[in-house]
């Protein structure tokens, strides 16, 4: 008798456990949406770097001492982040209300992220740098997706004691990178470092493609990045490995972290890298060149472009406390908030007007270093931002590493690509 | 007598027909375990055999049926004939160094030379280390500038090898890492199969002087293919699901040189965006691996049925 009934509570138990876990959410879905003041906010953050940490703690705690909303964050780096946020944007979660992103992959969020147009008035909007809004902006609906926080576009870093030595100075052109390179490449010492594989070598094969005078697509969004000037840069990012020799033999296994590593531990003697490497190149403890280099801007071709991208902050579409959201943005973008930025990581700021102000006010190398950094963001660009695009920069970063390892010739592997993404394109819709 | 037996109460029929049969109680029993797991198991797998059929991104609201669009892409593309080679690659010679090296050694630590014990303790080690970790210390070790392994080469005299960033051999890098972590595994399972076959036939084999080699051909090892064959389904399984080390260690490159069924559906899924694509290529990986397991457990029955019919 007793085992029976113990049998029939059991049942009972479970199927009541399973009844509220399966209404549970549907429940907490009806009755999230309060009316009342919001009093928190969850953020997904990137970090990047031991002080990270810190700052966005900094940084949420001035916000919830000004508007008294908490903001409860988890910090992941760029690409666990990435992937995270796909992940959460395919379940339509609303377990973030803000997310760190980026120019570079913002493309497949448009839908996911809320419009921000009706936060921003235009004349504060006309305050960032052009390129930046440009690119954090749905092409199809002309919505801003994003607002940047911070800009990305890089400088040719280099070892000041290793050039006056050689009597050689920064390369300024192509020819000028190979013949430099050359000088200073000896004894397990090599003149220049790039990156060469996965998102960081087509961030490089950009720049040289632009550089060479080609784009991504014309202007129907047919590719074109197998033009003779796709193939000259290829040719030349590769030679710079295979036949110049002026970079460790194994770059092509090298991302962003392997390619300032090539330059803080003394190995190489030049390196194109982001702002936020000025900091951590002169910091002692993580640098073995910290007081022997300097910056000069990066080289160019026929045209000087490279690429101009931000990070940047969105609000999940989903979200149920969007004008909160909308709140934290704005503190994360306030001139103080950038300068602050600045003085914290190096990181450039993403309104016109502080980046003016904190190059008034920096000296010698750093402001000639902000000053080559304006030039190249008032002159950068990003690759397109149109649907499907994301899975044609995969299958150019294999392309640029199958020409990088000698597997396929530059033309060969630019027009296999270039014949796979015009699929891509077509099956995407994109193709006019 | 009979009377008696005719006037003894009999058990009451209504109380039967109140018990709840025996296969309503277990299956009720096990009704929250059965739903938890279509919940957890089913269900995923069931949604992404559905995705697979479908464009699936983050770019559209909608998701139109493709038929099987996602599965002929996948073959009339550039990289998936690489990418499947790779695997076909990758699983045959892992299978060949970790079953033959495993056997090996094995039979050595089943020896009864001295000083082996602590190797049975320490073969522990690399089955219990994440692969994560594995994948990043062989990126180190294979490192051309740092690493260990190219500076004994160097040492000695040899060619630095450029483990990872040459096409040829990246792959046999992915292998050799993998190889380190799992081989242990193998030798565990055999050790076991080892001690527990029966000594009458080895000491039978002996006293006919046959040599160590005939005996462990024609005694051990069929005495043992039951637990080579397990083994061979656990390292199939787990070959084809193998992720970390080879992400960690070379992404798949130099191009797809070392790109395996589970980083192409990683790079599909988390790189190009691309849900249907990506859980085709899963799907792809699920059958050959189904198939390959299918072959390896049909084969032997086959045979022992048709060698039975041809004995009868």
């Amino acid at each position: 008798m007793s085992s029976a009934l113990s049998r029939r509570r059991f049942l009972g138990g479970s199927m009541a456990l399973a009844a509220g876990a399966a209404v549970g959410p549907f429940l907490a879905a009806c009755g999230g949406g309060s009316d009342g003041p919001v009093t928190e906010i969850d953020a997904l953050l990137i970090t990047g770097g031991d002080r990270y940490p810190a700052y966005w703690e900094k940084v949420t705690s001035a916000f919830t001492q000004q508007t008294g909303i908490t903001v409860k964050y988890d910090l992941l780096q760029f690409t666990p982040l990435t992937s995270k946020e796909i992940t959460l944007a395919a379940a339509r979660s609303t377990q973030y209300d803000v997310y760190s992103t980026h120019t570079a992959q913002i493309g497949a969020f448009f839908p996911h992220f809320e419009p921000l147009n009706n936060y921003f008035d235009q004349a504060d909007l006309a305050d960032f740098f052009p390129v930046a809004i440009q690119y954090m902006t749905n092409p199809a609906s002309g919505e801003l997706a994003a607002i940047p926080r911070n800009m990305d576009a890089r400088t040719q870093y280099y070892r000041r004691d290793l050039y006056e030595a050689a009597g050689v100075q920064p390369a300024t052109t192509w020819e000028e990178l190979v013949s430099v390179g050359q000088r200073l490449t000896s004894g397990g010492q090599f003149g220049l470092v790039l990156p060469g594989q996965g998102d960081p070598a087509q961030r490089q094969f950009a720049d040289f493609l632009w550089q060479a005078g080609g784009e991504w697509l014309d202007q129907n969004n047919n590719v074109t990045f197998n033009s003779p000037a796709g193939v000259e840069a290829l040719t030349f990012y590769r030679d710079l490995i295979q036949q110049y020799r002026v970079t460790p033999s194994d770059v092509v296994t090298y991302q962003w972290n392997e390619n300032s590593a090539g330059f803080t531990n003394g190995t190489c003697a030049a390196v194109f890298d982001w702002p936020g490497a000025y900091a951590s190149f002169g910091d002692p403890s993580l640098s073995t060149v910290s007081d022997k280099y300097a910056t000069a801007p990066m080289p160019s071709h026929k045209t000087g472009t490279s690429c101009a991208i931000s990070h940047g902050l969105a609000i999940n579409k989903y979200s149920r406390k969007k004008d909160a959201a909308a709140q934290f943005l704005k503190f994360t973008v306030t001139p103080e908030a950038l300068v602050d930025q600045y003085a914290e990581f190096k990181n450039y700021p993403s309104r016109r007007s502080t980046a003016e102000q904190v190059t008034s006010q920096a000296q010698g190398m750093e402001h000639q270093w902000l000053a080559d950094l304006r030039t190249t963001i008032d002159n950068g660009k990003e690759w397109p931002k149109v649907p499907g695009f994301d899975k044609v920069s995969t299958v150019v970063q294999t392309a640029v590493q199958n020409a990088l390892s000698d597997q396929m010739s530059p033309q060969a592997a630019l027009d296999a690509a270039a014949a796979e993404s015009t699929r891509i394109l077509q099956q995407a819709g994109a193709l006019r | 007598m009979a009377t008696s037996q005719m006037s003894r109460p009999r058990a009451p029929v209504a109380g039967r027909s109140r018990t709840t049969p025996k296969w309503l109680t277990g299956y009720t029993l096990a009704a929250p375990a059965i739903l938890l797991m279509l919940v957890i198991f089913l269900y995923p797998l069931g949604q992404s055999f559905v995705m697979s059929f479908f464009r699936w991104d983050l770019n559209s609201a909608e998701s139109p049926f493709l038929g099987l669009s996602n599965y002929t892409d996948l073959f009339t593309g550039t990289s998936f004939g690489q990418t499947l080679r790779n695997q076909v690659i990758f699983t045959v010679a892992s299978l060949v160094i970790e079953v033959v090296g495993g056997m090996a050694i094995a039979v050595l630590l089943s020896s009864k030379l001295r000083g082996l014990r602590p190797a049975r303790t320490l073969l522990l080690i690399p089955p219990m280390v994440a692969p994560a970790v594995v994948g990043l210390n062989f990126r180190w070790l294979f490192n051309e500038q740092y690493g260990l392994i190219d500076a004994v080469l160097v040492r000695l005299g040899l060619p630095a090898i450029p483990w990872l960033s040459d096409p040829g051999w990246a792959l046999v890098s992915v292998i050799i890492a993998s190889a380190w972590q799992n081989t242990p595994l193998l030798v565990l399972l055999f050790l076991a199969g080892l001690q527990a076959i029966p000594r009458e036939p080895l000491e039978a084999a002996a006293v006919d002087g046959a040599s160590a080699w005939r005996t462990f051909w024609s005694i051990v090892l069929p005495l043992m293919r039951p637990v080579v064959v397990i083994a061979l389904m656990i390292r199939i399984i787990d070959l084809f699901r193998t992720f970390d080390v080879v992400w960690l260690m070379t992404q798949g490159g130099p191009g797809n040189a070392s790109n395996l069924l589970t980083v192409e559906a990683y790079k599909l899924a988390f790189q190009s965006v691309d849900f249907g694509h990506a859980a085709a290529v899963s799907y792809v990986a699920l059958v050959l691996s189904l198939l390959v397991l299918a072959l390896l457990y049909g084969i032997p029955r086959l045979t022992a049925r048709r060698s039975a019919a041809w004995q009868a």
